[in-house]
């Protein structure tokens, strides 16, 4: 459906570094993994040891051997270069060459790297207000529970201990995982007694039911409740008071300690993070937008990518998973020193008037200017998604394979052709209406006679004008399919695509068209049945109409 | 030496193994994929989107452009229908490979016509993607220049991506699955909608107005030694549900449950919607009974008084869970490799879960144990990154 043309490119070198932000366990993992692929790195910690994580996953059950085998590697290779005490002070340029600063009390470094990981740092805190406790002796967070179980187990053989987990937030494995573990180690100490409060038991992960049921054959009693227990804190006596959910009475407990659940958050410094790298946060400000084209680790931005803690809560197994993952982008992205580009999307100089627009939308960060009057392109950056194309006002930028010329083309051809029935032009999402699209063709589905499908890199790249030129060139009906919110490959370009339709609405409505020969709809690529139901939609629509 | 020259069989064309073969092949290493069914895509190709007025993260769209990457690449040779018949060590690894026979199970019971003749019907047979479609000649047999036809491989590495068995919900008799038409399963459910776009009722083909999910049916489950969550049962039924509330806002759905479990970062938010626009039920159903109108009248404890309490639904659809694949033990017995005691392979520690105690063998995906697309995908990804560093030193 796309023209032939002859894709010009042009060979660009790109720096064989990377930066790895956070010399916690999971960035000194990543470090190596990427330094074993034979790139430099340069790790910047803001701390003054590398791997200073360790002290508060004391009890997350992973296997310290393989941890140390990993560390000492990270510590040991000639390719890595630690800054520690150091802050990210910035960074400017596009992937495959960023300059960034990194910043000690003394001094300012700058390096030249090609791509960025961040092994963000999540915030932990206990829970214990929403439980109307103060933490003391008898109140402990969890991680001072755990910290306590490493260093001075046996101060707590005979205690009565209860925890309370998934009442005051939804919860995660992780925390459920600590509790089990703290359980476990409890029970090996002499006349111990377990009792769990909890929301919901958060056992979606490795190995975690078996553990569970452990704790159980172990003597840990569970409550599971819809809601948080009242509890008292007097001159050192707790009570909670709970309505049993099995005898449907209520009960009460006197432990000798309560262990508060704790709030595993997103980085407090990750909203200056990503400003200064212009990524885009996600659900509780982590570094990645809940997309799945981002899976598992990339940001809407090319060349910068996020590991562990950074994206969401989770398991070091996780993060170690994340780690292999940063390197093979790293690896595609950097290669071995030279990639090819396309030449073809272009900003042409003498129109463009320097206001910024297509800097302000390109959901990749990818536009940047020199000398203060010349906007460039990055093109290893751009995704080709054309919403900058479509919003600039000068209609100065041509994106590769789908140009102003290439576009008006195949809507003249789109337009033109015609049968009895209704014509139809749906501009299609190549990522997703298109692929739907041809899902129902391929399997036969009904579709319209008079149906056109229209190419476009993203709904981003629909013109207001390309909709009025579909009617112009003789369509009754124009589509207008994107991806659902939420599942756009540029962010927004549905969102734009939804705005100039409403615009194009607004137009029709003026001359007196009937609002129902436009129409914006969302669709994933697996949708063929849906998308056949939409075109026959407006078929029949337009036959009513007729 | 070089990774250049080196080739890598993958066992198993769904999702992980899609993953892992796209990104080794972007690193220019040779693979050979070898699925036994006729289709790529595995269980999560069969996925229908459950967005509502937006994107819910399922990733089912991911399988959709997982295998389009994979088709359109040249370093991958696709052998479909085949089964891997024994392994031999001898400096590389050399594989015996059969043209199979594999059930082709439920989706041909849709097919009776031919492929040629309903593909919309038929279109479980090619995994609902358009993508297969290269892998088949005209008269809808496969395509033997598409497709690799070879006996034997030799390779340096493999990588065991052999996926999952879905819990079969028959051997929980007391919900009446294959007894009673309107008990279904997740996969059933799943499938029906791939194909037609929205949910019937399998006894009269009418949308249904009240319908319940049952959790944790396989999972979890003590009396049959299943302690596992299979991790994505609660993603998958309160996206399903969100879904088909969003297109029918006067559906009725109850969720039976024991745990709720997350989807994501945004679970709060999510959620909380849930809790607004289900109805959520803790606790397990104990019996179904044939009501009128083929619908499903089961009994349960009431939550507020323990009471028994008795309600009727058009449709029950079962989350049965992930369990260990059928062929694990056939296939760690060949590979030499080791199944931990729940029966899914077993990864070399708790921070490498890819490697194996056979060098050269990997893992990928749910073989390991339950995951969602989204862990699947990060799994194998861990996967292929092992690979390529074994390959170099090897």
């Amino acid at each position: 459906m796309t023209d032939q043309t002859n894709t010009e490119l042009k060979t660009i070198e790109v720096t064989q570094a990377v930066l790895v932000l956070g010399g916690g366990l999971v960035g000194l993992e990543t470090a190596r993994v990427i330094a074993d692929k034979g790139y430099s790195v340069v790790i910047a910690e803001s701390g003054e040891t590398l791997g200073s994580a360790a002290e508060t996953l004391p009890l997350v059950g992973m296997d310290q051997g393989q941890l140390d085998a990993s560390m000492e590697l990270a510590k040991a290779s000639k390719q890595i270069e630690v800054f520690s005490s150091t802050q990210f002070a910035g960074a400017a340029g596009m992937p495959g060459n960023f300059k960034v600063w990194l910043a000690t009390q003394k001094e300012v470094t700058e390096k030249q790297v090609g791509a960025i990981v961040v092994a963000g740092k999540v915030d932990i805190q206990p829970l214990n207000a929403a439980y109307g406790l103060a933490l003391n002796d008898g109140v402990l967070s969890q991680s001072q529970l755990e910290q306590r179980l490493a260093k001075d187990a046996s101060s707590l053989s005979g205690k009565t201990v209860a925890f309370m987990v998934g009442l005051a937030q939804p919860g995660n494995p992780v925390n459920m995982e600590r509790v089990f573990r703290s359980a476990l180690a409890l029970s090996e100490l002499d006349d111990c007694s377990v009792y769990v409060y909890v929301g919901d038991l958060k056992v979606a992960s490795d190995q975690l039911e078996r553990i569970y049921m452990q704790t159980r054959d172990k003597g840990t009693l569970y409550f599971k409740l819809q809601q948080m227990p009242a509890i008292t804190q007097q001159n050192g006596n707790l009570t909670i008071t709970y309505a049993d959910p099995v005898i449907r009475q209520d009960v009460e407990l006197n432990p000798d300690m309560i262990v508060v659940e704790e709030a595993i958050s997103a980085g407090n410094d990750n909203e200056e993070l990503a400003e200064m790298l212009r990524i885009e946060l996600g659900a509780g400000g982590f570094m990645q937008t809940d997309n799945v084209h981002r899976y598992p680790v990339a940001t809407n931005r090319e060349g910068i990518f996020v590991v562990g803690g950074g994206a969401e809560a989770k398991k070091l197994s996780g993060a170690w998973m994340d780690a292999e993952n940063a390197a093979l982008r790293v690896s595609e992205l950097l290669g071995t020193g030279s990639r090819q580009v396309s030449t073809e999307t272009t900003l042409d100089t003498g129109k463009c008037v320097f206001c910024l627009t297509c800097y302000r939308c390109c959901p990749h960060g990818a536009i940047y200017w020199e000398n203060e009057s010349n906007t460039i392109i990055d093109p290893v950056a751009c995704q080709g998604c054309g919403i900058c194309a479509s919003e600039c006002p000068q209609e100065a930028i041509q994106i590769g394979g789908f140009t102003d010329a290439q576009m008006k083309t195949r809507i003249e051809t789109a337009g033109a052709q015609k049968t009895k029935a209704p014509a139809i032009v749906a501009f299609c999402c190549q990522n997703s209406a298109l692929e739907a699209g041809q899902m129902a063709q391929e399997f036969k589905m009904t579709l319209p006679e008079g149906l056109k499908i229209v190419q476009v890199p993203c709904a981003g790249k629909v013109d207001l004008d390309y909709i009025l030129s579909a009617f112009v060139e003789g369509a009754d009906g124009v589509l207008v399919l994107a991806c659902h919110p939420g599942n756009c490959k540029s962010e927004r370009g549905n969102t734009y695509a939804g705005w100039r339709v409403q615009d194009a609405q607004r137009m029709l409505a003026e001359i007196g068209m009937d609002q129902r020969q436009l129409r914006f709809a969302t669709l994933a690529a697996n949708m063929g049945s849906d998308f056949a139901r939409i075109v026959s939609e407006m078929e029949a629509d337009l036959k009513a109409m007729q | 030496m070089s990774t250049e020259a080196k080739k890598v069989m993958i066992i198993g064309g769904g999702i992980a193994g899609l993953t892992a073969a796209r990104e080794l092949a972007r690193q220019d290493i040779r693979v050979e994929l070898v699925e036994k069914a006729d289709f790529l895509g595995g269980h999560a190709i069969q996925y229908a989107c459950k967005a509502t007025d937006e994107c819910q993260q399922c990733g089912a769209c991911k399988v959709e452009s997982t295998l389009k990457d994979v088709v359109e690449s040249p370093n991958i040779t696709v052998h479909l229908a085949t089964e891997v018949k024994s392994i031999a060590q001898n400096g590389r690894i050399s594989a015996q490979l059969a043209k199979g026979t594999a059930d082709k199970g439920d989706a041909l019971k849709q097919c009776v016509a031919g492929y040629a003749a309903s593909p919309v019907q038929c279109a479980a047979v090619r995994g609902f993607s358009k993508h297969n479609a290269r892998f088949y000649s005209a008269e809808g047999a496969l395509n033997t220049e598409t497709t690799g036809q070879a006996a034997q491989l030799d390779v340096d590495a493999v990588i065991l991506a052999s996926g999952f068995t879905p819990f079969d919900a028959r051997i929980k008799k007391n919900y009446q699955y294959g007894v009673l038409p309107n008990v279904v399963t997740g996969l059933d459910l799943e499938r029906g909608k791939r194909a037609t776009g929205t949910l019937l009722r399998p006894s009269d083909g009418q949308p249904p107005q009240k319908i319940a999910f049952i959790q944790c049916v396989g999972s979890r489950d003590e009396n049959l030694g299943n302690l596992w969550c299979s991790q994505v049962c609660c993603p998958y039924a309160l996206r399903t549900a969100m879904s088909l509330k969003d297109k029918n806002p006067d559906l009725d759905i109850t969720i039976f449950y024991m745990d709720i479990q997350n989807t994501g970062n945004s679970f709060p938010t999510f959620y909380q919607k849930c809790r607004q626009d289900l109805k959520f039920v803790r606790t397990i159903p104990v019996d179904m009974y044939q009501a009128d109108n083929d619908r499903i009248r089961t009994r349960f404890m009431s939550e507020a008084d323990g009471s028994p309490v008795e309600e009727e639904f058009d449709l029950l659809v079962l989350s049965v869970g992930i369990m260990p694949g059928s062929d694990n033990a056939a296939l760690a017995g060949m590979l030499g490799i080791e199944l931990g005691s729940d029966g899914f392979a077993a990864g070399a520690g708790t921070l490498d879960t890819v490697s194996t105690n056979q060098g050269g063998i990997f893992l990928a995906g749910t073989v390991a144990g339950p995951k969602t697309i989204a862990n699947t995908m990060a799994h194998a990804g861990q996967s292929a990154g092992k690979v390529i560093a074994y390959l170099r030193r090897a």
